[in-house]
Parts: C-alpha cells; sequence; structure tokens
C-alpha cells in the first residue's frame, strides 16, 4: 500500500514516517502543497494523510485541486484546527476523514486501515441516469461530474429509483425500501427526502405521479438532446 | 415622552431633578434654564412696560380733566386793578366740601414761595399741597402745566396740576392749580396690574412648558442614539441602525465606525491567538508521539508537560471562541436544515464502517438565532457523539417551540447512559470510555455553548435505547 504524507513540520514527518512504514506502508513524503499536489496528481496513491497548514498552497486548495480533476484517492485530513466548521469545509473540499491534533499514532493508523477498507473494489459497476450516476460499492453519487453529498437515506432512496428508474413507485414501496425496520413509516417521511433528494440532484428529476408515487425521470430536456 | 421617563429612570438624579435640578452638565437641563431665564427677564419687562403704560395713559386722562379745569379757571379770571377776582365755576363738585375736585390761584412771591389768592369752595379753607420746588419749576417752565400727586384736605390721592400764567393788566403772574382725586385711578391702575402679572405668570408657564417639550423632542434622537448605543453595548445590536437628523447622524457614524474598528481589532486578537494555540499543536503531536509508550521519567514528565499544555491550548481556544461570540454579530440567523445535512452527511462518512444512518428531521425554515460555527459545533459533537455510541441509527429531529426557542433532540440506539454517569460526562474533557480516542465527549464544549445563548442540554433515555440529548436554543422568529 502506498501513501502519501503531506506533513510540513519535520519532527512529526519523521515520526509518522516512521510509523507508517512501520506498519507496512511504503511512504512518499511531501512537506509543501506545492509538492503534495504534484506528487497526488502523478503517483497512484492508495490514501493520502494531508495536513491542512502547509506552505505555498493550502491543504483545503491541494484537496479540491485532486478532487476537481478527479482523483478520488482516499484523503485523510491531518488538522490543527478541530472545529466543526473547520471539518465541514474540509469534507466540503472531498476528505474521506479528518484527524484533529494532537493525537495518537494508533489512532491516525487505524482511520488509515478503515479507509483503504472502505474503498478497497472501488472499480464496480455504476448505476447511471441521464447526468446522473451512482457507484453502489462506493456508495458515491455525482450529477454531471459534480459529486453529490448525500446522507444515507438520501443515497438508499436515490439508489432504489435509479435501480427502478422510469417506473413509477409509491410511496409505500419506497418506504419499505427506506427503512430496514419498522420506524417511521408514515408516507410523509417519503415526500420529505424526495423534497431533498430533488434540492441536491435537480428538482425536475424526480416526476411525481399524482395519486401513484414518483418517477425518476430518464432524462431531462437537455440530456436528452445530447 | 416615554421613552425620556425610562432614561430618567437610569440616570441617577432622577425625577423632576432631571428637569429642574442644577443645570450642571445636562443638555436638557441648560436649555430649559436658559430659555426659562430669557422668558422670564422678557415677560417682566412686558409686565413693567404694560402697567407702565396703563398708569401713564390713566394719568393722562385725569390730565385732561384738569387741564379743563385749569382752563376755565384762566378765562373766569379777571383782573380788576392788579387784584385777582375768580367767581365762582358753577361745577358741583368745586362747590361741594371735600368733594375730591378743586382749584386755587395764587402769586409769587418776592421770596420765592406762593402766596394763595383765592380757592375752590370744595376746600373749604385748606390750601393745595404745594411741593417747595414747585415755584421754580412753574419759572421755568412758563406757561406750561406741571403735574403732580399730592395728599388732598381730606386725606385723599390727589392730582395736581398747576400752570403760571400772565394775565392782563397784570404784571405778576398767577399760578393756576386744578386738583382732582385719583383714587380710582390707582384702583384701575392694580387692577391692571394685577390682571396683566397674572396673565404674564401663565403665558410664562406655558411658555417654559412649551421650550420643555421642544427640548424633550429636539433631543429626542440623542435619547434614541444612547438606547441604541447601549443595546449594542448589551449585545442586542451589531451596529446603530437607525437614521438620525443631519446633526447627529456624523456622530451615529463615528460611532458605527469606531464599533468596526473594535470588531477588527478584536478580530485580529482572536485570530493571533487562535493561531498561536493552533501553531502549538504540531509540537505537541510531536512530543506525544516522540515520549510515545517508553517507561522513565523523562517519556513520563514530556507526557505529563504536555498534556498541560494541551489543556491550556484548548482553554484558551475556548475562551477564543467565546470572545467571538461576546463580541459577533447578533441577530445572526443559520438555518438549521441546512447545518444537519451537511453534518450528517460528513458523520455517516466517517462511521461508514458500521453503517452509521443518521436520520434527520427539521423544518424547512427553521433557522437558529446564532452564529454557524456554534450550531455547528454543538450539534456536529452531539450527533458524533450519538453516531460513535450508536449500534446505526441516530435520530435527530429538530423543531421550533413558539416564544424564539426550538427543541433539537438527538437520539441513537446505542447502550446508552446511566442517569448516575450523566452528570460526569458534562464535566470538562471527561471521558467514560478512556480506551476511545478523542479528547473526551466534547459535552462540556456543547454544554458551554449552549449556556452562552441563554439554551438548555437535558441528558435522558431515548425509546430508540440509546442516550437522548434534549436541546433548547434561541430561534430566530419565522419571517
Amino acid at each position: 500500500m502506498r501513501v502519501l504524507l503531506v506533513e510540513d513540520d519535520a519532527d512529526l514527518s519523521r515520526q509518522l514516517k516512521g510509523a507508517l512504514a512501520d506498519a507496512g506502508y511504503a511512504v512518499d513524503h511531501a512537506a509543501d502543497g506545492e509538492e503534495a499536489w504534484f506528487l497526488g496528481d502523478t503517483e497512484p496513491y492508495d490514501v493520502i494523510v494531508l495536513d491542512l497548514g502547509l506552505p505555498k498552497i493550502d491543504g483545503v486548495s491541494v484537496l479540491e485541486r485532486w478532487r476537481r480533476e478527479g482523483k478520488a484517492t482516499p484523503v485523510l485530513i491531518l488538522t490543527a484546527r478541530g472545529a466543526w466548521s473547520d471539518k465541514v469545509s474540509g469534507f466540503d473540499a472531498g476528505a474521506d476523514d479528518y484527524l484533529t491534533k494532537p493525537f495518537h499514532t494508533e489512532e491516525l493508523l487505524a482511520r488509515l486501515r478503515a479507509l483503504l477498507r472502505r474503498s478497497a473494489g472501488i472499480a464496480s459497476a455504476t448505476l447511471s441516469c441521464g447526468g446522473l450516476r451512482l457507484d453502489p460499492r462506493a456508495a458515491r453519487a455525482n450529477v454531471n461530474g459534480e459529486p453529490l453529498r448525500l446522507t444515507s437515506l438520501e443515497y438508499r432512496l436515490l439508489h432504489y429509483m435509479m435501480m427502478h428508474q422510469g417506473r413509477v413507485i409509491s410511496r409505500t414501496e419506497l418506504v419499505e425500501h427506506l427503512y430496514d425496520q419498522d420506524f417511521d413509516r408514515d408516507s410523509n417521511t417519503i415526500e420529505v427526502f424526495i423534497g431533498r433528494l430533488r434540492k441536491k440532484i435537480g428538482s425536475d428529476r424526480i416526476e411525481t405521479v399524482r395519486g401513484l408515487g414518483y418517477r425518476l425521470a430518464p432524462l431531462t430536456g437537455e440530456s436528452e438532446a445530447a | 415622552m416615554t421613552e425620556a421617563g425610562a432614561g430618567a429612570r437610569r440616570t441617577p438624579p432622577g425625577g423632576w431633578g432631571r428637569w429642574f435640578g442644577r443645570p450642571g452638565k445636562s443638555l436638557t437641563r441648560r436649555l430649559i434654564w436658559l430659555a426659562a431665564g430669557w422668558i422670564l427677564l422678557a415677560l417682566v419687562a412686558t409686565g413693567f412696560v404694560l402697567t407702565n403704560q396703563f398708569q401713564e395713559s390713566a394719568l393722562r386722562r385725569l390730565g385732561n380733566v384738569l387741564s379743563e379745569t385749569t382752563d376755565e379757571l384762566v378765562v373766569r379770571t379777571v383782573t380788576a386793578s392788579g387784584k385777582v377776582l375768580t367767581p365762582q365755576i358753577m361745577d358741583a363738585p368745586t362747590l361741594r366740601v371735600f368733594s375730591g375736585k378743586y382749584w386755587m390761584t395764587a402769586e409769587p412771591t418776592p421770596a420765592g414761595g406762593l402766596r394763595i389768592i383765592t380757592r375752590s369752595d370744595s376746600l373749604y379753607g385748606e390750601d393745595l399741597t404745594v411741593p417747595t420746588d414747585l415755584p421754580g419749576r412753574l419759572d421755568d417752565a412758563y406757561g406750561q402745566t406741571i403735574t403732580y400727586n399730592a395728599t388732598g384736605p381730606a386725606g385723599e390721592p390727589l392730582r395736581v396740576a398747576a400752570s403760571m400764567k400772565s394775565l392782563p393788566g397784570r404784571t405778576t403772574p398767577v399760578v393756576f392749580f386744578a386738583a382732582i382725586d385719583r383714587s380710582n385711578v390707582d384702583v384701575d391702575t392694580r387692577q391692571f396690574a394685577t390682571l396683566t402679572w397674572v396673565a404674564l405668570l401663565i403665558l410664562g408657564f406655558i411658555l417654559v412648558s412649551a421650550v420643555f417639550i421642544q427640548v424633550q423632542v429636539g433631543l429626542r434622537p440623542l435619547y434614541d442614539l444612547r438606547n441604541e448605543i447601549a443595546a449594542v453595548r448589551h449585545g442586542q445590536a451589531a451596529r446603530i441602525e437607525r437614521s438620525y437628523p443631519l446633526e447627529i447622524q456624523p456622530l451615529a457614524e463615528q460611532v458605527n465606525r469606531l464599533l468596526d474598528h473594535n470588531q477588527e481589532v478584536v478580530e485580529r486578537q482572536r485570530t493571533h491567538v487562535g493561531n498561536l494555540a493552533h501553531a502549538l499543536k504540531t509540537p505537541i503531536s510531536v512530543m506525544l508521539a516522540e515520549a510515545g509508550t517508553a517507561e522513565g521519567p523523562l517519556p513520563e514528565l514530556v507526557r505529563r508537560q504536555t498534556r498541560v499544555m494541551q489543556g491550556q491550548v484548548d482553554h484558551h481556544l475556548r475562551r477564543a471562541r467565546a470572545a467571538a461570540r461576546a463580541a459577533h454579530g447578533l441577530g445572526e440567523t443559520t438555518p438549521v436544515p441546512e447545518v444537519l445535512d451537511e453534518l450528517a452527511v460528513m458523520i455517516e462518512q466517517v462511521f461508514r464502517d458500521k453503517g452509521a444512518e443518521i436520520d434527520w428531521r427539521a423544518p424547512d425554515d427553521l433557522a437558529f438565532l446564532g452564529e454557524r460555527q456554534d450550531l455547528q459545533e454543538i450539534l456536529g459533537n452531539l450527533i458524533e457523539n450519538a453516531a460513535k455510541f450508536a449500534m446505526r441509527r441516530v435520530r435527530v429531529s429538530a423543531g421550533a417551540s413558539g416564544l424564539g426557542q426550538m427543541i433539537v433532540v438527538v437520539e441513537d440506539d446505542g447502550p446508552g447512559l446511566p442517569a448516575d454517569q450523566r452528570e460526569t460526562v458534562m464535566k470538562r474533557g471527561a471521558r467514560l470510555d478512556e480506551s476511545a480516542p478523542g479528547s473526551g465527549l466534547g459535552l462540556s464544549i456543547v454544554e458551554d455553548l449552549t449556556r452562552a445563548y441563554g439554551g438548555r442540554l437535558t441528558l435522558g433515555d431515548s425509546e430508540m435505547g440509546g442516550l437522548k440529548v434534549v436541546l433548547e436554543l434561541p430561534a430566530a422568529q419565522a419571517a
């Protein structure tokens, strides 16, 4: 497993390199944002540990660039800024996990293992519908290349609708597939989630068929022409 | 005037003393006293002029009567071989004894005095009082009438007219006197004066009241401005928002500029503190890692001291946040669904290994009355905790509870927390599960923040099996 360690503090880098090597990783190290971006862009890493406070280009910008260029490598952010607002902006930039300094090395190793486990076998059959793409194995979806940030319930709903695209699906059916237990089985729940999904993927994607249910429109007017 | 009244309650010299006490440093009092002074002066002067004028014109009317009498006297007087003979004037009052209307004639003596020649019957042998300097004045104003006040034979106040004339066939001039009771004039004058002063007093009162009202109305914007500044100081407003009259608008603008400047300075300081605290975190990580789990006095010391450092860093960061909240704009609102959505997506991703499922519900228009960062911090910690301890499911329900409040309930299907341990977890940095990473449950931070917003945090049992955290926070009123 190849890991890219991006950290500008020499001592911390030395320690982490040692610990990662001991854990069996092949470690590359970058001490500034520019180098990090270049390495991440050119080398096929399995996972990246990214410090946010970096010289030249800051960590969030580096991460945003990678994601814009379509790099899907899982990234764990190391940050001194532990406020939730900082974490949220890190995730918005495309991070997969975060760790707040100061941290224990064991904690970092455990998190990396989890990230690698998740991303294993990422290449899988994807579902698509117009500009919508959904990767069931990675549990990721994007619309016109832009990653969608879905909660698991929203994701599940979208997944089910994409598997049955073009067909009208009743509220009852959706509720049954949304929850695996008997929680909150009222039709209002579905309306709430349909509303949220519409906000995220575009309101004309999901048609309401009065009295029957919902249908994921296979193509919007625009993509029909394409 | 209610606002001014409220102001009076706040300022020490309250009540009437505020308006009518010593002028001192109060603008209101200064204006009112100055105006009252001018009004008093003007009114007193007016009063004197009016009463004087009235008295003079009354006396002038009397003088006319008197000059008629002297004219008649002059006309009727004849001289026979140097002797002055005055026939009786057939005017009843001049015949009745002590009637109040008199006349007499006199001639100057070589000694500079006057010798009475004839007198009216009404005088009954008495003489009209003649001031000692009268002959001299008559000489100076030959042919003109001189009037003066005197006391009559019956003790009544008299108005006397005297004039010196030459008569044909006589070398020595003759002085003609006519007198009339002036008590009516005195009474009229007194009555007029009383009336005038009462009227002026009322006018003065009305004017001072008008000034009072005018000052109140005129200074109202100043009180408004003061109240607005007080609101800023109490954190109820961020800036001076209202527009003011031309004269004090610049003041309001300067206050705003000062506030901005203050804010800037505070912000800069806070950024410094934050940067310093964050910068220390990397070295602390390095030292912790280096000391590792090694045995011996030195690693032990390093571990202990780095823990102290970390505590300090956390403490100061928290204080910087608190200061930020105190200085920062109240009236800021944060949409709750947005924050819940981003946190749910993010925390599910972190806990994806266990398939964490965060089901959040909130009305679309629900908004938190406070800063986004704070809501993120509060809900982020609570939801992360719930996800950490949940089997899989976390439920977050938020809703307005009326009266500008909202309630957020965070529950999970984990093992829950026995009642006796709930208090422990609220303590700063306390951690029940010592093996779980992170610096405690973060509940102390949540509690601090919640309290800073005047909210409430209670722990209970969820029907889902785990812990139920009920959070009360201020909500923005739906538009």
